[in-house]
């Protein structure tokens, strides 16, 4: 019998060796656990919805109404029954290609997708790239701001599985979000509400009666009106009579003043039109006023109208809002604002943002494409993404030379060198 | 839009009865026509037999005393329950009318409107919007109840008032043989709402056979009041969240809603009997509702069924005989105190598959149903002072058997009523 060669050995004992580790990589590599696989938008995840064809008619012929309909989310193997849903949204909100609030807990106390209670399929009709949202998102939560955690899916529906497009899936700010980011749920939590003709910017309104339709309580839903919203006009009394010299002194146990800025340098920053301030006032934002405490905070949502101008100059609209208008005016704070924008231009020219959005495009770029509900065609899908990496790419220097232009020495160092370095 | 329509059809309606009178009594009216004004129970006008008028009040006032429950809107004590005024009489003595009208805030003001004849011996006719003949609970006057509330049976599983043609009349003398038969044009008001006003048409055939074997017997003439019925609706059941509502005593739903599509199917049987003093009443019924095309992907579903039973019975301690109306044979202030009842009603309404399964497969596109259910014990006194007022105080104690995700309150829950009724 003849021996096999001993360096036939050592080779396959060496090909085994190497073979150990990538299968122990393969393991660690796998699906994320959890909701995280859904959310973190390392795939294009498909998401079924087992509904009946009636009442996927009725959603688009009555979709100006909040009629929630049964539905069985599926995802991954993992099926939700009896989940409710709904047409959503405001001014995307049409009869084609719907957005959709999905409610697990509608008709099935307690149900849950790994801690989620709902979660919205939002059908980004206003943005051709379908990225905006979530790239505003990323950026808010990168520069430390919560922020509703969303990545793209593609929608199937019925017994037939039919492809209904792509979709932006987001978690909902809600007692989960709050306890996931905050480690409470049981403060305050009230959804912002612009009034048709409304361009508010914090102007104090003594009565308690304006609040109501503009805060819609998302927890403790049945106190009452004073309960619900002395401490929010409150609020705006604090920031109307906070000295602009020193806002925290009386804004201190409302807000944290830094935090505010930062949100107001990250919209800015992404040319958003439609937030805290925009051509129409206040919007796209929940309060959440935290257990027990004046204190509370702004949290972002629906920023599908970023990513709208390179050249926006960073202080637009900033005169239109008592609390921006105070930042702007006092240098204290102005620096600090133009400080905040300065970091997210070193942020987004470390080349993250245009990575991330060619990620995210070539992601569903084939998806899209095959998209039957899409308003836009191929060619505006593909121009429109190559606005959203112009902008990642150029946004920071644009924003770094008007910031140049108004800051006082030490930032405006901090600026020159950053543009010589580029 | 829809509920527009609906209004404009109630006013055609007390349009055409009312233009008919005028008409009918109009052209047989002789100019020298007596005209005669009586205060009985009701005031009343005649113009001879060419037309009578008489007008009708009916007002309930209740104190309630609900439990404050989790899941549910806190109840006010005072509660106007009915404001009602009805013009009903005869034109040329022949075709009868009712006009009939809520004034306590509601959907549906415009109650029972019809016009009723005989056409011959043992056959009339009756057109309008008035009582389907199912439920003797339900096609029983709100005056003339035993109890402040209708059963369960009658106010969620009967169908309630429609608008529809009826026959109905005896086969024999004494009512040995009574019998209803109608077509409406949908199912009655004790449905969903939103069904009645989503669907314009949804043809309900409904009939109700009455026997009363002993009417003839005089050897059991203890027995000779006593009636045993059956009855039936069947009507086509449109596609929807239309499945038979159930309610708690103080009106919270228990019941899930589902989608149901198809045909609903009533079968019901009642007894009544009242020796002397004494009142003995029981239904039992059940509906079935077809899901056909209603399952999360198209499929067929398993029907629904819900069911309905109760037993009742009365006791007139001051002596007077049961009857619909009870007349005190010594008025309160004139000569007596009037006439005081004692009462008890055991009833349970319930729907359901049986067992309770994971809570996740129900749902209203689901196979599966809930399984809830009422027990509801009413105990009550009503004191007649006169033939106009009645005093009426019930205490209700419900065992509520409901899912363990649900809000409202389960196992007994206990609520009290206390009835002012005013009839004229």
């Amino acid at each position: 019998m003849r021996r096999p060669p001993i360096r036939h050995l050592v080779l396959v004992l060496a090909t085994a060796l190497c073979l150990v580790p990538l299968r122990l990589s393969a393991q660690s590599t796998g699906a994320p656990a959890g909701v995280d696989a859904l959310l973190d938008g390392s795939a294009l995840n498909d998401v079924w919805l087992h509904i009946n064809a009636r009442d996927w008619q009725d959603l688009h012929t009555y979709y100006r109404d909040g009629t929630y309909y049964p539905v069985d989310f599926e995802w991954q193997g993992i099926k939700l029954r009896n989940s409710g849903i709904r047409v959503r949204g405001n001014t995307n909100r049409n009869d084609h290609k719907p957005s959709f609030r999905i409610d697990f807990n509608r008709y099935i106390d307690g149900q849950d997708l790994f801690g989620l209670k709902a979660i919205v399929l939002n059908n980004a009709w206003h943005d051709a790239s379908m990225l905006h949202d979530d790239l505003s998102m990323l950026t808010f939560r990168k520069m430390g701001i919560p922020a509703p955690r969303q990545a793209h899916v593609r929608l199937y529906v019925g017994a037939a599985r039919e492809y209904a497009g792509v979709y932006v899936i987001s978690e909902e700010v809600s007692k989960t979000f709050l306890t996931a980011n905050f480690g409470e749920d049981n403060g305050y939590l009230y959804e912002y509400h612009r009034q048709d003709g409304d361009s508010y910017g914090f102007e104090e309104q003594p009565d308690l009666g304006w609040y109501v339709p503009r805060f819609g309580p998302k927890t403790h839903e049945t106190e009452s009106i004073a309960n619900l919203y002395m401490p929010v006009r409150s609020l705006v009394e604090a920031v109307n009579e906070a000295r602009q010299g020193n806002l925290e002194d009386r804004l201190g146990e409302y807000f944290d003043v830094g935090t505010f800025i930062t949100e107001l340098a990250v919209q800015n920053f992404l040319a958003q039109t439609d937030g805290l301030v925009g051509g129409v006032g206040m919007n796209n934002f929940y309060l959440y006023r935290f257990a027990g405490k004046k204190f509370s905070m702004l949290i972002p949502w629906d920023q599908d109208n970023s990513f709208s101008r390179i050249d926006m100059p960073p202080s637009e609209h900033m005169g239109t809002n008592v609390l921006t208008s105070k930042i702007w005016d006092e240098p204290k704070y102005r620096n600090l604002y133009l400080a905040r924008l300065l970091d997210i231009a070193d942020l987004v020219s470390s080349g993250w943002l245009e990575q991330e959005a060619a990620r995210q495009y070539e992601q569903i770029r084939a998806a899209v494409y095959e998209d039957p509900l899409t308003p836009y065609s191929r060619e505006e899908y593909d121009q429109a993404n190559a606005f959203v990496q112009q902008f990642a790419r150029e946004r920071g220097d644009v924003v770094r030379q008007y910031v140049a232009g108004l800051a006082g020495p030490q930032i405006s160092n901090r600026t020159s060198n950053k543009i010589q370095k580029r | 839009m829809r509920a527009r329509t609906d209004k404009w059809i109630m006013v055609r309606l007390v349009a055409f009865v009312a233009v008919l009178s005028a008409s009918l009594f109009a052209g047989a009216a002789p100019a020298s026509a007596q005209v005669k004004l009586t205060f009985d129970k009701h005031p009343t006008i005649d113009f001879g037999k060419a037309f009578t008028a008489s007008i009708r009040v009916k007002s309930q006032n209740d104190w309630r005393d609900f439990p404050s429950e989790p899941g549910s809107d806190q109840k006010s004590v005072f509660d106007p329950y009915r404001e009602r005024i009805a013009v009903e009489g005869k034109i040329l003595g022949r075709v009868l009318y009712h006009v009939e009208r809520e004034f306590h805030a509601t959907s549906s003001p415009w109650k029972n409107i019809y016009l009723d004849t005989r056409v011959i011996h043992g056959l009339h006719l009756q057109g309008g919007q008035f009582n389907m003949p199912f439920g003797l609970d339900q096609t029983t006057s709100l005056m003339n109840l035993d109890f402040n509330y209708h059963s369960l049976a009658g106010s969620f599983l009967a169908p309630g008032r429609g608008l529809g043609v009826m026959a109905y009349g005896d086969f024999f003398k004494k009512s040995v043989l009574a019998y209803e038969a109608g077509v409406f044009r949908q199912d009655g008001d004790n449905t969903r709402s939103a069904q009645l006003l989503d669907v314009r048409v949804a043809p309900t055939f409904a009939g109700r056979i009455v026997v009363k074997p002993f009417s003839k017997w005089q050897p059991l003439h203890f027995a000779r009041s006593m009636e045993t019925g059956f009855a039936f609706t069947d009507g086509v059941l449109p596609a929807g969240l239309y499945s038979l509502k159930g309610q708690t005593i103080p009106g919270d739903a228990f019941v899930q809603k589902l989608y149901v599509n198809g045909r609903r199917r009533r079968l019901g049987a009642q007894l009544q009997w009242r020796p002397g003093p004494i009142g003995v009443q029981a239904e039992a019924m059940r509906v079935r509702d077809t899901r056909i095309g209603q399952g999360i992907e198209d499929e067929d579903l398993p029907h629904v069924v819900e069911r309905a039973w109760y037993v009742s019975g009365t006791w007139l301690v001051t002596g007077e005989h049961k009857k619909d109306t009870i007349t005190p044979t010594r008025p309160f202030l004139n000569g007596g105190y009037g006439a005081v009842e004692i009462g008890a009603r055991l009833e349970r309404l319930s729907t359901g598959n049986g067992s309770n399964l994971n809570p996740a497969l129900y749902g209203p596109r689901s196979p599966y149903v809930l399984s809830t259910a009422d027990l509801v014990w009413t105990t009550g006194v009503n004191w007649y002072l006169n033939k106009f007022l009645e005093l009426s105080l019930n205490v209700i104690r419900e065992d509520r058997m409901l899912p363990r995700t649900a809000t409202l309150l389960s196992g007994p829950v206990w609520s009290r009523t206390f009835r002012i009724e005013f009839g004229l």
